[in-house]
C-alpha cells in the first residue's frame, strides 16, 4: 500500500457520488471503488462509509436496492439519484474551483507579488 | 424536507426491517472483506477477525446510521417510554392514584366546561349574532323588573328606530295540531313578519308572513320547522299550499325551515304569524306586554346598543307626552331597555354557572397539587440512582426528559380517562337537568371539547413535570451520594416546597368547601320555604280552549263547569278547579288593580299584582289557607257576581288597619264604574309565584274566571293518593268532554317546585361532590406527605428512640407537623372563603356570605379528615423500632 492522504472534512460524500455514478455498488464495492479511483491514494475508514451512504439516501441523492453480488449473495447496491447527480455536478465543480485557487495560491512566486 | 420526512417515516414503519437489513449490509461488508483477505492467503479465521476489527465497532456504526436516517430521538423517546412505563407498573399504588386524580379532575372540569360552552360561549346560530338584541320593558317601581314588549311597543318602533336594521316580536306558546282524532299538542312560535329577518336565517322552502297575514281573520298560514317537515310530511317538496289543522283551524303551509333552526331554546314544530287586533296596535296599550311577546332587533352595522338604547328612550319619552297616564307610569320607573339577546338568555345563570367552573378549577389545582407532590416525593426517593447515573455519564438534560416524560405520560393516559369521566359527567349534567336551563339543550361533548381536553391533559402533563424538573437540576450527584444526603439542602428546600404545596391544597379545599357549603346551606333554607299552600297529591295540566267551540269566555266557563263537574266525580278525587295561571308555572306577569277609593300617596308608584282567574273548588285543590271570609268557587263563576279574593301581601298593603273584607277593586290600573267594581269576600294565605326564592310580597287578586278569563287555562287536582295517578283520568275526562281538547305539561305541583329549584339544586349537587373529591385528593396528599417525612426521617427516629425518646413523644412530633399544614391551610383558606362568599353572594339564599357556622364547619371537617390522613403514617413512625432502623443503612 502506498502513500494514503487524509480525507477533507466533505470530501467523502463527494467520492462516493462519484464512486456511484460510474456504476451501481454495494457498501464494500464502494470503497474498493474509490480505492481504485483514487490510485490507491486516498483510504476511507471502514467504518464512517456506512453512516455516510445511510445520511446520502436519507437525503435522496442515492437510492438503494437489494440485489445479487457476484458471488450469489444478497447485498444492497447503491444507485445515483437525478439529486444525487446534480449534487455531484455541483460539488465537483466547486472542489475544481477552490483547488484550482489554491494550487494558484501555493504557486504563487515572490515576483508576482 | 419531503423526502427526508418520507424516508424518516419508511425507516419509522418498518423498523424491524431496516434493523435487519441494516445488519445484512455490514455482515456482507465483512464477510467480502475477509474474503478478499483470505484471497491474498490470510487463513480464513484470521481474515474474518482482522475484517471485524478493521471495521471499527459494530454498535456504534449502527447507531451513527441511525442517527443518519433521524431515528435517534424516536430510539430515545421510545427508550424512556420503556423505562417510564416499567417505573410507573413498578408503583401501581401511586399510578393508580396519580391517573384517578387526573381522570376525575380533568373530567369534572370538561363537565362544566362542556355547560359553559354550550350556554355561554357557543354564539347564537344566526349571522352576526353579536347584532341581535332583546328590548323590554321594565317598572321596578312597582315591582315588575320584566314586562316584555306590547304589540303597540312593535308597531310604534318598527322602522322608527334608525339604529335598528330590523325589529320584531314573537311569542311562546303551544298548539293542537293535527286532524280531529290524531291531533298532538306541539310547542310553537308566533312572530311578526320580519322576524326571519331579523334573526338572519329564513325559511329554505317557501316565503315568510306578510302584513297582511297579521288579523285574526288573515292570519291563516303557518310555517314548518324541518324536523316537523320531515316526520309528518315525509319530507314533500310539493308541500306548500297543503293545509294543515292547527287548534282546528286549516291553515296553509307557506314556508319550510332550514334543517337546524332553533331559536334561542325553542323546540317549536311550527311557526304561525303573529296577529293581533287593531285597537292592540294603539299607543294607549304600549303597557299592556305582560311578558308575554318578547321583542328583538338586529343593531346596524355601524350602530352601537347605546345609540339604541338612547333613541328607544326618546321615543317613549315623546309617546308618554300623550299618555294619560304618564305620571304613574313615570312613578312606576318605566323603561324600555335594550340589552344583547345573548347575555340576556343567560343572565340567570351565568353566576351559577362561573362559580361552578370556579369550583372545579379550584379541584383541579387540588390535584395537580397532590400530583407534584407526589411526583417530587418520587423523585427525592431516586435521587441516589439519579446522582449514580449522572455520576456515570448521564447527561442532565437526559434526566429533564425522563421527567417530563413521566408527566406527560400519566397526563395522557389521565387525560384520556377524564375525557371518558367528562363525557359521563356531560350525560350527568343533562340527567340533573341541565338541558332545561336557557340554551341548555345545546349541551353535548362534542368533538372540539375533547380536543381542548386533550391539550389541556398534555400542558398540565408538561406543567407538572416543572417542580421535578427544577429538583433535578439542583441535585449534586456529590452530595445526593453521600449517605447522609437526605437531610442535604437540596432535599431541604424539596422539603419546604412540598409542605408549602401541602398547605395551598389544604386552603383551596377550605375554599372549595365554603362555598359548597354556601350553596348546601342555601338549598337548605329554600327548601324550608313554605310555597303558601299544599303542594303534595296535587295534579296540573294545561289546557289550550282553542277553535270554534270556544268563541267567548261564556263557552270556556261552560267547559270548565262540566270538567270540574266530572272530575269530582273520579274516585280519588277530592277537589278540582281552575286557574288561568298557577304559582310556579314559569309565567310571572302581573297587573294592575285599583282599589276604591284609594289616592296613591306622593312617591307611591302604581303595583304590579299576579292575578288570576279561577274556577271550580281551585283554592281547597291548592290547598291554600284561610285567612278571613270565603274562598271563590265555581259559583261565582256561575252567578256572575263580582267578587274577588286578594291574598294576605295584598291585604296588608292596602288595608293594613282595616278588615279587606267587603272593600272594593277595579281590574286595572284606573277606577271604573261602580258596576264594574269587585268586592273582596275573602283573604287567602300568600303563594310564591315566581319560585320559593322570590322574596317580594307582590300581592295576588284572584277573581272568578268569567271575568279574568284566557284561552290557556291549568287545571288543578287534588287526590287523596299519589297524585301521579289521577294523570289518565284527567286525560280522559278532558277526551270525553272535547275529543279536540289535549291536556299538555301533566306534573304534580311538586315536581313544578322541583324543577323550580334547578339553578340551586344541581349547583350544590355538584358543589358537594366536587368537595367529595376534593377531600379524598387531601386526604392522600396529607398521607403522602407525613408517609414521607417519616420515612425520610427512620434513621433519626430510630436514634431518637434507642436515646429513650418514647413513642408519643415521635407520635406527637409529626402530628404537630400536620397541624403545622392544617393551621397555615386553614388561615389562608378562611381569606379565601371571604373573597369567595363576597364573590357568590348574588347566588346566596338567607345565607350570610361570611356564615361563621359555615366556616367553622368546614374547619372541622377538614380537621378531621387531614388528622385522619396523617394519624397512619405518625402511628408508623412511633412504631419504629430503633434496631431495625439503624441496621438499615
Amino acid at each position: 500500500m502506498g502513500k494514503t492522504a487524509e480525507l477533507l472534512p466533505g470530501t467523502l460524500d463527494m467520492l462516493i457520488l462519484k464512486a456511484v455514478s460510474l456504476k451501481p455498488l454495494h457498501g464494500y464495492g464502494v470503497l474498493l471503488r474509490i480505492r481504485q479511483i483514487s490510485g490507491d491514494a486516498l483510504d476511507i475508514p471502514q467504518g464512517s462509509l456506512y453512516p455516510a451512504l445511510y445520511r446520502l439516501e436519507h437525503q435522496g441523492l442515492i437510492a438503494a436496492e437489494w440485489g445479487q453480488s457476484e458471488n450469489n449473495r444478497r447485498a444492497k447496491y447503491y444507485t445515483l439519484t437525478a439529486a444525487g447527480r446534480r449534487r455531484l455536478r455541483e460539488e465537483a465543480a466547486g472542489w475544481k474551483r477552490l483547488a484550482s485557487a489554491i494550487a494558484s495560491a501555493l504557486n504563487t512566486t515572490p515576483e508576482e507579488v | 424536507m419531503g423526502q427526508r420526512l418520507r424516508s424518516l417515516l419508511r425507516a419509522l414503519t418498518a423498523r424491524r426491517d431496516f434493523e435487519s437489513g441494516m445488519a445484512e449490509e455490514l455482515q456482507f461488508h465483512i464477510e467480502e472483506y475477509a474474503q478478499d483477505l483470505a484471497r491474498s492467503g490470510m487463513a480464513l479465521e484470521e481474515a474474518r477477525r482482522r475484517a471485524r476489527m478493521e471495521f471499527g465497532g459494530m454498535n456504534s456504526v449502527k447507531s451513527e446510521c441511525r442517527e443518519a436516517r433521524w431515528l435517534h430521538p424516536f430510539d430515545e423517546l421510545g427508550r424512556e417510554l420503556r423505562y417510564t412505563l416499567r417505573l410507573l407498573r413498578k408503583s401501581p399504588g401511586f399510578t393508580v392514584t396519580a391517573l384517578a386524580t387526573l381522570a376525575l379532575c380533568l373530567g369534572a372540569n370538561l363537565t362544566i366546561f362542556a355547560v359553559i360552552e354550550a350556554i355561554l360561549l357557543q354564539p347564537l346560530p344566526f349571522p352576526h349574532p353579536g347584532r341581535l338584541v332583546t328590548i323590554f320593558n321594565t317598572y321596578p317601581k312597582a315591582g315588575v323588573e320584566r314586562d316584555g314588549s306590547s304589540i303597540a311597543n312593535y308597531y310604534e318602533r318598527r322602522g322608527r328606530i334608525p339604529a335598528f336594521s330590523s325589529l320584531s316580536i314573537y311569542r311562546f306558546g303551544t298548539a293542537i295540531i293535527g286532524e280531529p282524532g290524531s291531533t298532538e299538542r306541539d310547542q310553537i312560535t308566533a312572530v311578526s313578519p320580519d322576524f326571519f329577518k331579523t334573526v338572519g336565517s329564513g325559511p329554505a322552502l317557501g316565503r315568510v308572513f306578510t302584513d297582511a297575514e297579521t288579523t285574526y281573520q288573515t292570519d291563516n298560514v303557518a310555517i314548518l320547522s324541518n324536523e316537523y317537515w320531515r316526520s309528518h310530511f315525509n319530507a314533500d317538496p310539493h308541500v306548500l299550499g297543503k293545509q294543515i289543522r292547527v287548534d282546528s283551524f286549516p291553515k296553509t303551509i307557506v314556508g319550510v325551515l332550514p334543517p337546524g333552526f332553533r331559536f334561542l331554546s325553542s323546540e317549536s314544530q311550527l311557526y304561525l304569524p303573529l296577529s293581533s287586533r287593531l285597537e292592540a296596535r294603539a299607543s294607549r296599550e304600549r303597557h299592556s306586554g305582560g311578558n308575554v311577546i318578547q321583542m328583538i332587533a338586529r343593531l346596524k352595522t355601524a350602530a352601537t346598543l347605546a345609540q339604541a338604547q338612547s333613541q328607544i328612550d326618546a321615543q317613549n319619552t315623546a309617546l308618554e307626552r300623550y299618555d294619560p297616564q304618564a305620571k304613574m307610569i313615570a312613578d312606576a320607573g318605566f323603561r324600555s331597555l335594550v340589552v344583547p339577546l345573548h347575555a340576556d338568555q343567560v343572565t340567570t345563570v351565568r353566576p351559577v354557572l362561573l362559580l361552578l367552573q370556579g369550583g372545579v378549577f379550584v379541584l383541579l389545582l387540588i390535584g395537580a397539587v397532590n400530583l407534584v407532590n407526589l411526583l417530587l416525593i418520587r423523585a427525592n426517593g431516586r435521587v441516589k440512582e439519579w446522582a449514580v447515573r449522572r455520576a456515570l455519564g448521564a447527561g442532565r438534560r437526559h434526566l429533564v426528559s425522563e421527567a417530563i416524560v413521566e408527566t406527560t405520560l400519566l397526563a395522557v393516559a389521565g387525560g384520556l380517562l377524564g375525557l371518558a369521566v367528562g363525557a359521563a359527567g356531560v350525560r350527568l349534567v343533562v340527567a340533573l337537568g341541565a338541558d332545561r336551563l336557557p340554551l341548555g339543550t345545546h349541551i353535548a361533548f362534542t368533538p372540539q371539547l375533547a380536543v381542548v381536553g386533550f391539550a389541556a391533559a398534555i400542558a398540565l402533563g408538561i406543567a407538572l413535570a416543572i417542580p421535578t424538573v427544577w429538583f433535578t437540576l439542583r441535585l449534586h450527584p456529590a452530595n445526593a451520594l453521600q449517605s447522609e444526603a437526605r437531610t442535604a439542602t437540596a432535599g431541604r428546600a424539596a422539603q419546604a416546597l412540598r409542605h408549602s404545596f401541602s398547605i395551598a391544597q389544604i386552603a383551596l379545599g377550605f375554599v372549595l368547601l365554603v362555598g359548597a357549603g354556601l350553596l348546601g346551606v342555601s338549598l337548605q333554607r329554600a327548601l324550608a320555604v313554605s310555597p303558601g299552600f299544599q303542594p303534595d297529591h296535587v295534579l296540573t295540566g294545561q289546557i289550550s280552549l282553542v277553535g270554534n267551540s270556544y268563541p267567548s269566555a261564556a263557552a270556556g266557563v261552560t267547559f270548565i263547569e262540566r270538567l270540574v263537574d266530572e272530575l269530582d266525580r273520579q274516585p280519588g278525587v277530592l277537589s278540582a278547579g281552575v286557574a288561568v295561571n298557577i304559582p310556579f308555572s314559569g309565567r310571572n306577569g302581573k297587573s294592575a288593580a285599583t282599589v276604591e277609593g284609594r289616592v296613591l300617596l306622593p312617591g307611591e308608584s302604581e303595583r304590579g299584582h299576579y292575578s288570576y282567574g279561577v274556577d271550580g273548588d281551585y283554592f281547597r285543590a291548592m290547598g291554600y289557607s284561610l285567612k278571613a271570609g270565603r274562598f271563590l268557587t265555581g259559583d261565582d263563576s256561575r252567578r256572575a257576581k263580582r267578587n274577588c279574593v286578594v291574598d294576605e301581601d295584598f291585604a296588608r298593603y292596602y288595608w293594613p288597619h282595616t278588615s279587606p273584607l267587603g272593600q272594593k277593586l277595579f281590574q286595572g290600573s284606573s277606577a271604573g264604574p261602580e258596576s264594574e267594581a269587585f268586592t273582596v269576600v275573602g283573604v287567602v294565605g300568600s303563594a310564591k309565584q315566581a319560585g320559593l326564592t322570590d322574596d317580594t310580597a307582590q300581592g295576588a287578586v284572584y277573581y272568578p274566571y268569567r271575568y279574568r278569563p284566557d284561552s290557556n287555562i291549568f287545571v288543578v287536582v287534588r287526590g287523596g293518593l299519589q297524585a301521579e295517578t289521577l294523570r289518565v283520568a284527567l286525560q280522559r275526562v278532558v277526551k270525553r268532554i272535547d275529543p279536540e281538547l289535549a291536556v299538555s305539561d301533566v306534573r304534580t305541583m311538586d315536581d313544578r317546585i322541583t324543577a323550580s329549584l334547578l339553578t340551586r339544586r344541581s349547583p350544590a349537587l355538584l358543589g358537594g361532590i366536587f368537595s367529595g373529591i376534593a377531600l379524598l385528593l387531601i386526604a392522600i396528599g396529607t398521607y403522602g406527605v407525613l408517609s414521607y417525612a417519616v420515612a425520610q426521617r427512620r434513621r433519626e427516629i430510630g436514634v431518637r428512640m434507642a436515646l429513650g425518646a418514647r413513642p408519643e413523644q415521635i407520635r406527637a412530633q409529626f402530628l404537630s407537623l400536620a397541624m403545622r399544614l392544617l393551621f397555615g391551610g386553614t388561615v389562608l383558606g378562611v381569606i379565601g372563603a371571604w373573597l369567595t362568599g363576597r364573590a357568590m353572594q348574588a347566588v346566596l339564599f338567607h345565607v350570610s356570605p361570611h356564615s361563621a357556622a359555615i366556616i367553622v364547619g368546614s374547619a372541622s371537617i377538614m380537621a378531621v379528615v387531614s388528622i385522619a390522613a396523617c394519624l397512619l403514617p405518625a402511628q408508623r413512625a412511633a412504631r419504629i423500632s430503633p434496631m431495625q432502623a439503624l441496621a438499615e443503612q
